[in-house]
């Protein structure tokens, strides 16, 4: 029996996207951002967009996904905060040292050319630096917060204010320029001035207090949730109640679907599926 | 919905005859309702175990020419977390749900099906067939026509819906262990799971892709496969057969029909064709049926019968 022509064409454009996604890379160059943050340089032209993620393997124990802190036509890079196992390997890497990475997967930020604000909680904040520079080449007015527990904690400071931007550190342990969460500070300049678009990453409870005080401004989120297939069909990493596959359709999702989404906030899953509540709180209660 | 489509299994009315088989996007309930939402007549749960499983490390999943190597390792939050999410799937969605449950012995299938048997499952799947956890529990259950007539015939003494055995393809002969399932008192088969399992290997870091090493295929390149045995099996068994493997759009779905399936599983197709595969696939089991006049999924003629009259007519 014939296929119809679409199909043929779905099924050849398959082949030649899943050939192009799988990358064995040397590491460039490593940065060291902060003690427990390190960024990680390859030298490949990936054609990704801001918010895109890799998923990044050394074949020994784990497969992560790690958002771009950068793409260019000559490099891209993925920051890397040390947590577990699989992390601590990545430290123990020198460049010259081959990772296997696929991708880049998800969705990406869309680019508003007016004023727009960028809050970055943490270790949140290196795919906001991609997307700094993107709505730079398309002539946004760009404002950037990022926050952090303390200045030790801080990164990507000088790479922003590298940037034609208007820059504001915040932290928790008021040892730099202010004292307080990027939160706070983001109330604060909405509160004097009309953004077009909202942009943000970090800790969800930062992004759900956030939501909490945006009014009208229309915002998108870069979300984070347990991945393990990255193209869809495992379901690991999907939002209820939309069913939302982050890796597929997000991890950049828009105000209309975060308000949808009950479990924003609220809870997410571990590798087994079941629900871990960020309250720590117990009980089935959507 | 299309009317064309409706179809009846087991007593119970689906609006399609596709089927979210265990194992994609339904780790969650919404996962599973945005399958029965985008035209899926049935889906199926996660297989849950009795404890809760993290599975194996990644990488669990690797593209090749053809397919998807996988070796999820059934990660799970186990049977109680598992069917919760069921029920809330029930909350928020008519669709039929198979709940799918693996185990290594009669007695855990047994403890598996008293829990699915408070449940608001419509039907129980065993899966006796997983080929990722081959270190853990060494050859699946349905390579021994014994050990599947135990495990049904076990469950069924006490199953309170209608029983559904996954059978494996990774077998010489699957006759005797499909009627060993229809004897032991299975209410329908499914067939195939993942073929292999099969490898892959990074020529530049010299490593196995997959970090289990070896992982089950799935997609495109299964389908003449998963077709032939599906024939073979509806050749011999009188229960009705879920069809599954390597089914990527309406006409690949019409041959699974012809081969005697009576629903047909779509899985690796939503990585390939994205979550619209449902209702793409049910738009053109319906272009093809309207095309040849027939005027519902029976009407398709199976392919045994039909050579069996053609054998008759040359006789005559």
């Amino acid at each position: 029996m014939q296929k119809s022509p679409s199909l043929k064409i779905i099924l050849t454009e398959w082949y030649r996207i899943m050939k192009s996604k799988r990358l064995i890379l040397p590491i460039n160059r490593i940065v060291r951002e902060c003690r427990d943050v390190n960024t990680y340089f390859f030298s490949h032209q990936l054609e990704a967009k801001p918010g895109q993620f890799v998923m990044v393997t050394d074949y020994e124990g784990g497969e992560k996904p790690f958002s771009l802190a950068d793409s260019t036509t000559a490099e891209f890079a993925i920051t890397v905060k040390r947590v577990g196992q699989f992390t601590s390997r990545l430290f123990q890497k020198k460049a010259g040292e081959y990772l296997a990475l696929r991708g880049p997967y998800g969705s990406s930020f869309f680019i508003c050319p007016h004023r727009v604000l960028l809050v970055g909680g943490g270790y949140g904040t290196p795919p906001l630096y991609f997307l700094t520079r993107k709505l730079l080449e398309a002539g946004s007015e760009v404002i950037v917060v990022n926050g952090a527990r303390s200045g030790d904690d801080l990164i990507f400071c000088e790479k922003f204010r590298a940037l034609e931007v208007n820059y504001h550190n915040i932290t928790q342990s008021g040892c730099l320029d202010r004292k307080g969460t990027a939160v706070d500070l983001a109330r604060e300049l909405m509160n004097t001035i009309k953004f077009d678009f909202i942009y943000a990453a970090g800790p969800e409870p930062m992004l759900k207090a956030l939501q909490e005080i945006v009014k009208d401004t229309e915002y998108q989120f870069l979300m984070e949730r347990y991945m393990k297939c990255a193209i869809g069909i495992c379901g690991s990493c999907t939002m209820d109640p939309l069913g939302i596959r982050l890796c597929v359709e997000g991890p950049v999702l828009s105000r209309l679907q975060i308000e949808q989404l009950s479990e924003f906030g609220h809870y997410h899953r571990d590798a087994t599926g079941a629900r871990i509540y960020f309250n720590n709180g117990q009980g089935f209660h959507d | 919905m299309n009317q064309l489509l409706r179809t009846d299994f087991l007593g119970i009315e689906v609006k399609s005859p596709l089927v979210l088989p265990a194992g994609i996007m339904d780790m969650s309930y919404s996962g599973m309702a945005i399958a029965a939402r985008n035209g899926a007549g049935m889906v199926t749960s996660k297989s849950f175990t009795l404890e809760a499983r993290t599975g194996h490390k990644g990488p669990v999943v690797a593209e090749c020419e053809g397919g998807i190597l996988n070796c999820m390792g059934l990660c799970n939050p186990g049977i109680k977390e598992g069917l919760r999410e069921v029920e809330q799937f029930r909350k928020n969605c008519e669709t039929p749900v198979i709940v799918s449950v693996f185990a290594t012995s009669s007695q855990d299938f047994i403890t598996l099906t008293e829990h699915v048997n408070n449940s608001p499952a419509d039907f129980l799947e065993l899966n006796l067939s997983c080929p990722n956890v081959y270190d853990e529990f060494g050859i699946p259950l349905a390579a021994s026509p014994g050990q599947v007539s135990s495990i049904v015939r076990a469950v069924k003494s006490i199953a309170q819906m209608p029983v559904i055995a996954k059978l494996s393809p990774n077998t010489p002969d699957i006759l005797p262990i499909a009627r060993a399932a229809e004897d032991a008192g299975a209410d329908a088969l499914c067939l195939i799971n993942t073929l292999g399992p099969g490898m892959l290997i990074d020529i530049r870091m010299v490593r196995p892709v997959l970090y289990n090493k070896f992982g089950g295929l799935s997609g495109p390149c299964l389908k003449p496969v998963a077709l032939r045995l599906i024939y073979q099996v509806c050749c011999e068994v009188r229960i009705p057969v879920i069809g599954t493997g390597g089914v990527q759009c309406g006409e690949d779905a019409i041959e699974m029909l012809m081969a005697g399936a009576s629903l047909v599983g779509v899985g690796t197709a939503v990585y390939i064709r994205g979550i619209e595969v449902f209702s793409a696939i049910n738009r053109e089991i319906a272009v093809f049926m309207k095309e040849r006049n027939y005027r519902n999924l029976a009407e398709i003629p199976k392919l045994k019968d039909h050579l069996d009259r053609m054998v008759q007519d040359n006789e005559e």
